[in-house]
């Protein structure tokens, strides 16, 4: 499957994610072989599972691993067999939700590192599914931007590494918008002419946060009259969406079909590798943060093996080979620093710090805010 | 349709004014020509059968005639205007299909109105009209079934009313008691037959059934192949036929193949290719000519049995009795000459014959009882 | 039964066992054909069902929490404004797509049954069928290339100086990717049913005096008029169900029943108990469609009365 460039689209916040993907791969059972090159980006990686189970002998020489698409590539596999001995057979997903119900349902029994996205590690560990780690056979964690030692979805880390962060913001062509984006606030002031060009995520905590913070509130806000205020801006807002889609907006983006389409750094970023004269921009009030870790599960069959993974893509040099290859952004402060000027100074990986300041995590709200926001969010999307 | 309008216009074989006329009519299907250069010209008020077994293009003669199908050449005349072009639904004619085509999706009553609704006749005139066609036809307790409710002889009725409802010119119908069973088919025959002289209206009656045509026809056209054998009259058909074909098809007969010898006093001796004698007096249409080859056609119930040699020597043959078959009121004999010809003979049940199989008989036959045919 | 029962004496054991045996030998025929599938429909469809049933008499029971409480509050929650106008959604999508599939498929299916040459039939029908062994989510997709401002139609259109349309993320799109997906169930069905139609009834029609479009709305229509409502049903059923469609082409504003479920179970807003009612109220719309489709779809034309 990944012969093409590979994509991946992680998931992030908290007890929705499978919006982005899941609609995909539902419907890609359906899905015969021929694919229609239009739409060959948009199915790319949902035929990537492979049966973990017939590649998953659990001898000593092997580690499984089960991953996003793109977070490892031939090249790190390579040097890590040459460096260890150890032959890595990587099996990929396309949400948290999938990882989450073949581990559960035992079919992932020959994995011993799994990357699952932030809140799905605080789910992960309140079903007891993950190894606490033991930190003293662990080199280089000290590397990790401080935020990352002690994350909110796990603290003190005691059960996964941050392994690749994002953000959440606009992708569009200035010149086809005629104008430089710089935030929410231009959806208003221009709705009448953006009559079905601008698409949002499908994830009603990325866009109810999204223009709360617009707003000047928290992502995380679980004041009913704030979240009316949002409401209210998303109704006026509506004659300009063209529909709630995570992915599938790519082409029609870059056609000029769609002049505004809200995504995830990373699908942001691919898209803009193939097509330069896109641009990605995060909201100049900030935007959603999110994480990508790396964890050893409760049933991993190769200890040993999962330690020298984590140890393995810990080491600075290792980690900053691999961003350079598959651009995307790295928690590892000592990595950060031996990329090349340019990757570095490339914002939309990395973006100021004065912004990242500005942006949050989702965290988990009360169950009465949750019950105002899918209020909220099924009359956005019913009406 | 007024009954006594229709009673009172002539129904004799003298009335000239034709109801359809063929002219040359030629159709072709996929390069087989299924109906070759008809000409056929049908009286006002007659009961015309064409007559033919199956495949000899005599219900594509029908769907010509009805519009279903175009002639490849030729014309088709209905009361004297040409036909050409005219599609189906604009001919004055009504056809009773072969198993009724009714349909199913509408009552009786609804299936007898059909015409009169699409012809926008007003509601008091369908009533009226569609009341009369039940009467006529005895169905009016079953108004209000539907065709899949009806047995076979009942659905016939309908299919009539529902032809006969429009007035049309000529009502065509196309094996019409093909469906039903034997006693049901003479019952309907004599219907058919009272429905023709009470209306009055032109029948164009497709049929197999020699028997139907003969009883019910006024005239009937023999078809063979595509062709016309013989038009004439039931007795005309059967006394005299024309040609081999309708003396074989038409009733039982014996056919002998031959060359005309000598010609005395009006009388023709035929020598058979077995070498019989056979005397014959040529019928009036082969007057004048003299053809060479013959089929001297005799029908089993003019032939004659005897035990004794008899006294006229003419058409006289010596043969035994291979065969005896009672039929109730008749006996059949099957009688193998001297020459080896093999001869079925029909004799009433009246005074048996005292013959035991295989023993020697003689057979004649009157020369007026015989005829000769052109092969 | 109680097993602390005890055995009526009076009834001999030796008696009874043989007319026992005999009516389980009667069973067993049709105990071994029908036992393997009914197992599967209690499995898979009569057991998920009732827990959907269960489900949806919890109030507002999200994953994760305890199955717990019991209520009519999902149903009554359906019956809110908004949730009212996504049903009345689906059935306007459902309804205009059987509508226009009637419209389109009818003509083809009268012209393959009555009209085309005999031996083209099955390769025409193939080829119309054609388009079922793609994936219905490559065809969506399909009609994205087409239908956007910049695609394949409005290209077409601008060559030949036409004005462009403007037809996707909106409810014109789903309309034309339903019917598009659905027109080939419509056009088996109505061939189906015009090819069993008796030719002779429509020369008995014109030999009546009706016209070629009298004939086809007194005889055709009525005589397939069990094919029609059939194919209708099955297109309507279809329709109300469909998720691909609505989602891909319909746009910010074409949320359906079957969208609204997928969303309560796996997408943004996840409420098992509302989803559960909302599948109630579907599963009857459809149970009651093909109930009518089984007393009317099925008739033989003949058998009207």
């Amino acid at each position: 499957m990944n012969t093409r460039k590979p994509r991946f689209y992680p998931g992030r916040s908290p007890r929705i994610a499978s919006t982005r993907r899941g609609f995909l791969q539902l419907s890609a059972a359906a899905l015969s072989g021929a694919v229609l090159s239009n739409c060959a980006r948009n199915l790319a990686d949902v035929n990537s599972e492979e049966p973990a189970a017939s590649s998953a002998a659990s001898d000593g020489g092997t580690l499984h691993v089960y991953s996003w698409a793109n977070y490892t590539d031939q090249e790190l596999l390579d040097s890590f067999k040459a460096k260890t001995g150890v032959e890595v057979v990587v099996d990929t997903y396309d949400s948290n939700e999938t990882m989450l119900a073949k581990m559960q349902a035992g079919g992932g029994s020959a994995y011993s590192i799994i990357f699952p996205s932030d809140y799905m590690v605080s789910e992960m560990i309140g079903l007891d599914m993950l190894t606490p780690l033991d930190k003293s056979r662990l080199v280089g964690l000290e590397n990790l931007r401080s935020q990352w030692q002690d994350p909110v979805y796990d603290p003190g880390s005691a059960h996964s590494i941050a392994a690749t962060w994002g953000t959440t913001g606009f992708i569009y062509n200035p010149a086809n918008l005629g104008t430089t984006l710089t935030g929410w606030d231009y959806f208003w002031e221009n709705g009448g002419s953006l009559d079905r060009k601008i698409t949002l995520l499908n994830d009603v905590r990325e866009v109810m946060g999204g223009v709360l913070h617009s707003l000047g509130y928290s992502y995380n806000s679980e004041d009913p009259a704030e979240l009316e205020e949002a409401y209210n801006r998303l109704v006026e807002l509506k004659p300009a969406i063209a529909s709630f889609i995570t992915n599938g907006w790519e082409d029609q983006v870059a056609s000029g079909d769609l002049l505004v389409s809200m995504a995830y750094s990373v699908d942001a970023i691919a898209l803009i590798e193939e097509n330069p004269d896109l641009e990605y921009v995060i909201p100049e009030t900030g935007s959603s943060l999110w994480t990508d870790t790396m964890v050893i599960p409760k049933s991993a069959p190769n200890l040993d093996a999962a330690y020298e993974w984590l140890n393995f893509l810990l080491v600075p040099e290792n980690a900053a080979s691999l961003v350079e290859r598959l651009k995307f952004a790295t928690p590892n402060k000592t990595a950060y620093e031996q990329l090349s000027a340019e990757t570095k100074a490339d914002t939309k990986l990395f973006p100021p710090q004065d912004l990242l300041d500005r942006c949050e995590g989702i965290a988990p709200v009360s169950e009465e805010a949750t019950e105002l926001y899918d209020q909220y969010w099924t009359q956005l999307t019913s009406s | 349709m007024s009954q006594t309008a229709m009673q009172n216009r002539p129904v004799a074989e003298t009335n000239t004014r034709f109801d359809v006329e063929l002219r040359k009519v030629f159709k072709v299907f996929n390069g087989e020509t299924v109906v070759r250069g008809i000409d056929l010209n049908i009286r006002q008020g007659e009961f015309f059968s064409i007559l033919g077994p199956s495949g000899c293009g005599k219900t594509t003669t029908l769907r010509l005639i009805a519009g279903f199908e175009e002639p490849s050449a030729g014309e088709v005349l209905i009361r004297g205007r040409s036909m050409s072009g005219v599609p189906a639904y604009r001919r004055p004619v009504n056809t009773v299909f072969q198993s009724y085509a009714l349909f199913g999706h509408l009552s009786v009553w609804e299936n007898i109105a059909f015409g009169l609704r699409i012809k926008r006749q007003s509601k008091a005139e369908i009533q009226k009209r569609v009341q009369e066609s039940l009467r006529l036809v005895k169905m009016e307790q079953f108004a209000r079934r539907y065709p899949a409710q009806l047995s076979g002889g009942q659905q016939q009725r309908v299919a009539l009313a529902r032809a006969l409802v429009n007035q049309p010119t000529v009502v065509l119908l196309d094996e019409p008691l093909g469906a039903l069973d034997l006693k049901l088919r003479k019952e309907m025959q004599v219907e058919l037959s009272t429905l023709h002289k009470n209306l009055g209206v032109t029948f164009v009656m497709v049929t197999h059934d020699q028997e139907e045509a003969l009883s019910l026809s006024d005239r009937i056209a023999v078809m063979h192949d595509g062709k016309l054998e013989q038009i004439g009259t039931p007795n005309q058909i059967y006394d005299y036929p024309q040609t081999p074909f309708v003396a074989d098809f038409i009733g039982d007969t014996n056919l002998f193949k031959g060359r005309i010898e000598t010609t005395d006093y009006g009388m023709w001796q035929v020598r058979t290719e077995r070498g019989l004698r056979i005397l014959v007096k040529p019928t009036e249409s082969l007057n004048g000519s003299m053809p060479n080859q013959v089929v001297v056609s005799v029908r089993p119930e003019k032939i004659q049995l005897s035990l004794e040699k008899p006294s006229s020597p003419i058409n006289c043959f010596e043969g035994r009795l291979m065969h005896t078959m009672y039929l109730g009121t008749h006996v059949h004999y099957l009688v193998e000459l001297l020459s080896g010809d093999r001869l079925t003979v029909l004799q009433p049940n009246r005074a048996k014959l005292a013959a035991e199989p295989d023993s020697p008989l003689y057979i004649y036959w009157a020369e007026t009882d015989c005829l000769a045919l052109t092969a | 039964m109680s097993t602390s029962t005890p055995t009526p004496s009076v009834v001999p054991k030796a008696k009874v066992s043989p007319r026992w045996q005999q009516k389980l030998g009667h069973l067993v025929g049709p105990l071994v054909l029908l036992g393997p599938p009914g197992v599967w429909l209690l499995l898979l469809l009569v057991i998920p069902t009732l827990l959907i049933f269960q489900l949806s008499l919890i109030p507002g029971i999200r994953p994760g929490q305890p199955m717990d409480g019991f209520g009519f509050g999902n149903y009554l929650n359906i019956l809110q404004p908004i949730y009212l106008q996504v049903i009345w959604r689906s059935v306007f999508f459902a309804l205009g797509s059987t509508v226009l599939t009637l419209l389109l498929g009818f003509p083809v299916a009268y012209w393959i049954a009555l009209m085309a040459p005999k031996r083209w039939q099955n390769l025409l029908l193939v080829g119309f069928v054609l388009p079922l062994w793609t994936s219905s989510l490559l065809r969506a997709y399909a009609w994205i290339t087409i239908l956007r401002p910049t695609g394949v139609l409005n290209s077409f259109l601008s060559t030949f100086g036409l004005p462009t349309l403007d037809l996707l993320n909106r409810s014109s799109a789903v309309f034309i990717g339903m019917s598009y997906s659905f027109l080939p169930y419509m056009v088996l069905v109505l061939y189906a049913s015009l090819e069993k139609l008796d030719k002779r009834l429509l020369e008995a029609a014109a030999d009546l005096g009706a016209s070629a479009p009298q004939t086809f709305w007194k005889v055709t229509v009525p005589q397939t008029l069990p094919g029609i409502a059939a194919g209708c049903l099955l297109v309507f059923i279809a329709g109300l169900g469909d998720f691909v469609v609505p989602e891909l082409l319909g746009g910010a504003s074409s949320m359906t029943v079957s969208r609204l479920i997928y969303n309560q179970f796996l997408g943004a807003t996840r409420n098992w108990g509302l989803g559960s009612g909302l599948s109630m109220v579907l599963i009857l719309a459809v149970s009651i469609a093909i109930a009518l489709l089984i007393k009317y779809g099925d008739r033989d034309p003949e058998s009207f009365s």
